[in-house]
C-alpha cells in the first residue's frame, strides 16, 4: 500500500474507524487518530495486519493532560495514534507483543513521564541513573531539577537470570574499542557469546528538557551539539520542522546548500566509521589511510563553514553562508580525489582475504529481522530493506537533486561496508549535479521570533539512518516540546540480537558495524537470552579444571 | 654520592616521562565532537605520536587522562574510578568547552558541570570542539610544564 492510499481517508477509516475517537490531518502527509488506551493494541495489530508502516517513535506529551503519541511511518506518510491519559495514574498497554523493538521507547516513556506501561519486558532505567528518585519525571512540566540527588549509580542489567552461573565478560563504560561510554555485558560459553546486555545513558545530558527553556534560535545551537559527528543533520531536521510550523520555506539556494553540507557530512561520517571499523578488525593501516583521506572533506567543510565539526550552517529560514565558484572548484577537486579512494576501498573491502574473514557471513541480519527490529539507515539497507528518507520523503533539495538508492541483500558485515561506501559514490554523483545546477537567489528568508502553535514531525536521513524530530509549539518564543528519535536507538537493539552465537572477538566489529553513536542516542537497553546451561566456577575450581585438562591431554 | 645518584635517576625518569606520555581518553557525556578531534590528532595529518604520545586502553598504563564533555550524573563515579586506577604521577586534560564549564549543557538536569568539579585538572583546552592543533598544543604545554 503506498502512502497516498492511506492518506485517502476512506482507507484509513476502514482500518481504524472502529476505534477512532477522532481523525484529523494537521499536515498533508500526516494523519492523527485519537483513541483510547484499551483499544491501542487492537488498532496497532490491525495496522500491522494491513502491512502498514513501522513504529518510528513513541512521544510523550505533558500539557492539560498527558498524551502518548505513537508515530508510524510509511514512505512520506506519518500516522500518529494519540492516546490521551489522565495525570493521575496514567496507564497504557505495551506494544512489545506485536513490535518487540517498542521496548526502548516504552522504557523511555516510563522514566521520563511516569506513564505505566503494562506488560513491557524491561522496566528498569534506560538513560537515567539507577538511583534516580522515584516519582520524579524529567519531562513532566512540573519537574524540578533540585530534587535530584544521588551519586548516579548505574550498572548494566545482567545478561543472565539471577542465580545463573554463566561467565560474564563486562566491557566498558571506559573501553579501548569505542570512543564513547557504553557498558556491555556478554555472557559467554567458551569463546561463544550466549547473551548480551547493554547499558547506555552515560552521556545522557537532558537535552530534550533543556530545549524547553531556550528560545527557538538558542535551541538551534543546543541541538547541533547533540552529536559531534552528525551535527548538521540535527539542525537540519530542526529547522525544517520549525519552518514547517511557521509556514516559511527557505529559498532554493539555501536548501541546496543544506543538502550540500549534509552530504559532505555523510562523507566525513562514513569515512570516520570506516576507519574505526577497520581499527576494530585489527587493520590499523586502513584506519590511518581513511582518516588521512577524511581530512580532505574536513578541509572542505572548514573552508565552507569556518568550522571542522559544528558547522552551524543552518539558520531558521535559511543558511549562514554562500558557496563561491572557487569553493565549488575545491569541492569538485575533493570529490575527484574521493572517487579514486572509494574505488580503492571497495576493492579492499571485497577482496582482502583477512578482512573478509572478519566480515563475510558475520552478524547476518535478514530483511525480515531488520524489519522486525525496526532497523534504519545503512544497516537496514544492507539487509535489503529499502528505507531511506531522502528517497521516500524528499526534504530540503532532495526532490530536485535525487540520490540513487543503495541496497544490498546479504545482510552481513561485508554488506554494511559495501553499502556505506557505495552510498558515498552515490552522494558524489549527486553532489556534482547539485554543484553544476546550484540555484541562484537569496540565502535567508524572514522568520518570526515566535512560532505559531502547532505540532510537526520532521524526518531526515542522517548518516546512520532516519532521524525523527517531533516539535510542538504553543505560540511562545520557546518550544513546548522537542522529541528526538535518533537512528542509533533503534539500531542498537539489533546488535544484541545478532551477537548471540558469535565469537567474543567479533563483538567489537559487530558493535562498530551498526555505526553506533551514543551521544546521539544515549538511551537503549536490550537483553537477549537463549537457554545455554552453565555452572558457577570458583577460581579454585577453574584452576583445578585447567590443571586436570592439561594433565589428561 | 647518593644525592648525585638520586638526581641522575630523577633526570632519567623525567626524560622518559616527557618522551612517552601515554594517554587515556574518557567521554563523560560529550557530544563526540571533541572525541573525534582527539582521534584525529593520532592520525597521519596531525600525528601526535611524534611526541611519543600514545592513546591506549587501560587506565593502569596511563599518565594523562584526557576528558571530554560535561560530567553527567552517571559518569561522575566512573570518571573518579578511572582516575583512581591511574598510577602516580598523573595528569588531567579537559578538552572542549563542556569539559571546562559544562558549555551549552550548563543547567541541564543530568549535567554536573565541568571536569574540574570532579578531578583536579592540569590543562584546559577550550573550543567547541578545539582543533587538533589546539589539543596538541595543550599536551605540549603540559609536557613543558613538567620540565620544571
Amino acid at each position: 500500500m503506498d502512502a497516498e492510499a492511506l492518506l485517502d481517508f476512506d482507507v484509513l477509516e476502514k482500518l481504524l474507524l472502529p476505534w477512532a475517537e477522532s481523525v484529523a490531518s494537521p499536515e498533508p502527509e500526516r494523519v492523527d487518530v485519537v483513541l483510547a488506551a484499551e483499544d491501542l493494541v487492537t488498532a496497532v495489530s490491525t495496522l500491522l495486519d494491513a502491512h502498514w508502516g513501522y513504529l518510528a517513535a513513541i512521544t510523550g506529551l505533558d500539557g492539560e493532560q498527558l498524551e502518548v503519541l505513537y508515530h508510524f511511518c510509511q514512505d512520506a506518510a506519518v500516522l500518529t495514534l494519540r492516546v490521551p491519559l489522565p495525570k493521575e495514574n496514567p496507564v497504557v498497554p505495551s506494544l512489545c507483543g506485536l513490535i518487540p523493538s517498542a521496548t526502548v521507547h516504552e522504557q523511555e516513556l516510563m522514566e521520563m513521564f511516569g506513564i505505566t506501561v503494562t506488560d513491557t519486558p524491561h522496566t528498569g532505567h534506560l538513560f537515567l541513573p539507577d538511583d534516580w528518585p522515584a516519582d520524579v519525571y524529567p519531562l513532566r512540566k512540573e519537574f524540578d531539577a533540585s530534587v535530584v540527588v544521588g551519586d548516579g549509580r548505574t550498572a548494566a542489567p545482567s545478561p543472565v537470570e539471577p542465580g545463573s552461573n554463566k561467565f560474564i565478560v563486562p566491557i566498558g563504560p571506559q573501553h579501548p574499542a569505542l570512543k564513547e561510554p557504553a557498558h556491555f555485558e556478554f555472557a559467554v560459553d567458551g569463546e561463544i557469546v550466549t547473551d548480551g546486555a547493554v547499558r547506555l545513558g552515560y552521556a545522557h545530558r537532558g537535552i530534550e528538557k533543556a530545549t524547553e527553556s531556550r528560545t527557538w534560535t538558542q535551541d538551534l545551537y543546543l541541538l547541533e551539539r547533540i552529536c559531534g559527528i552528525c551535527s548538521h543533520i540535527h539542525t537540519l531536521a530542526y529547522v525544517l520542522g520549525v519552518e514547517k510550523l511557521a509556514g516559511v520555506t527557505a529559498p532554493p539556494r539555501a536548501q541546496a546548500i543544506r543538502v550540500l553540507v549534509a552530504e559532505l557530512e555523510r562523507f566525513h561520517s562514513h569515512l570516520l566509521w570506516f576507519g574505526v571499523a577497520a581499527h576494530e578488525a585489527g587493520f590499523d593501516t586502513l584506519f590511518m589511510y581513511t582518516w588521512r583521506d577524511r581530512e580532505t572533506v574536513m578541509d572542505i567543510l572548514e573552508n565552507l563553514t569556518g568550522n571542522r565539526v559544528n558547522y552551524s550552517a543552518n539558520l531558521l529560514g535559511g543558511v549562514k553562508f554562500d558557496v563561491t565558484p572557487e569553493q565549488i572548484e575545491m569541492i569538485l577537486e575533493g570529490l575527484d580525489f574521493f572517487d579514486g579512494r572509494i574505488e580503492h576501498y571497495l576493492n579492499v573491502v571485497s577482496h582482502d582475504g583477512m578482512f573478509l574473514q572478519r566480515t563475510r557471513n558475520i552478524g547476518v541480519m535478514t530483511a525480515v529481522q531488520a524489519e522486525q527490529l525496526g532497523c534504519v539507515g545503512p544497516n537496514a539497507r544492507a539487509s535489503g530493506v529499502t528505507r531511506d528518507v531522502r528517497i521516500e520523503a524528499p526534504y530540503a533539495a532532495y526532490d530536485v537533486f535525487p540520490v540513487e538508492p543503495i541496497i544490498a541483500t546479504s545482510g552481513d558485515l561485508e554488506a554494511r561496508f559495501m553499502v556505506r561506501l557505495q552510498e558515498l559514490q552515490a552522494s558524489s554523483t549527486m553532489l556534482r549535479r547539485l554543484l553544476a545546477n546550484l540555484p541562484e537567489g537569496e540565502l535567508t528568508t524572514r522568520m518570526p521570533r515566535k512560532i505559531k502553535p502547532g505540532e510537526t514531525i520532521s524526518r531526515v536521513e542522517a548518516p546512520r539512518g532516519e532521524l525523527l524530530y517531533f516539535i510542538k509549539s504553543n505560540g511562545a518564543n520557546m518550544p513546548d516540546r522537542i522529541k528526538v528519535r535518533t537512528p542509533t536507538l533503534v539500531n542498537m537493539a539489533s546488535v544484541m540480537s545478532l551477537a548471540v552465537g558469535h565469537q567474543l572477538a567479533d563483538m567489537p566489529m559487530l558493535l562498530a558495524g551498526v555505526d553506533p553513536c551514543f551521544s546521539c542516542n544515549d538511551r537503549a537497553v536490550s537483553v537477549k537470552s537463549v537457554g545455554v546451561d552453565g555452572r558457577i566456577w570458583s577460581w579454585a575450581e577453574l584452576r583445578q579444571y585447567g590443571i586436570d585438562w592439561y594433565a589428561n591431554k | 654520592m647518593t644525592s648525585t645518584l638520586e638526581t641522575i635517576k630523577e633526570n632519567i625518569t623525567t626524560w622518559a616521562r616527557l618522551n612517552s606520555p601515554w594517554a587515556i581518553h574518557y567521554n563523560s557525556g560529550s557530544c563526540n565532537g571533541c572525541d573525534i578531534e582527539i582521534l584525529a590528532t593520532l592520525t597521519p595529518r596531525y600525528d601526535v605520536e611524534r611526541f611519543g604520545i600514545k592513546l591506549q586502553g587501560s587506565p593502569r598504563h596511563a599518565d594523562i587522562l584526557i576528558c571530554t564533555g560535561p560530567v553527567t550524573r552517571q559518569s561522575r563515579d566512573r570518571l573518579r574510578r578511572i582516575y583512581d586506577q591511574m598510577p602516580e604521577p598523573k595528569f588531567v586534560m579537559a578538552v572542549g568547552a563542556c569539559a571546562l564549564s559544562g558549555g551549552v549543557f550548563e543547567g541541564c538536569y543530568n549535567c554536573l558541570g565541568g571536569i574540574d568539579q570532579v578531578l583536579p585538572v592540569n590543562v584546559f583546552v577550550p573550543g567547541c570542539p578545539p582543533r587538533p592543533d589546539a589539543i596538541i598544543h595543550g599536551v605540549v604545554t603540559l609536557l613543558e610544564s613538567l620540565k620544571q
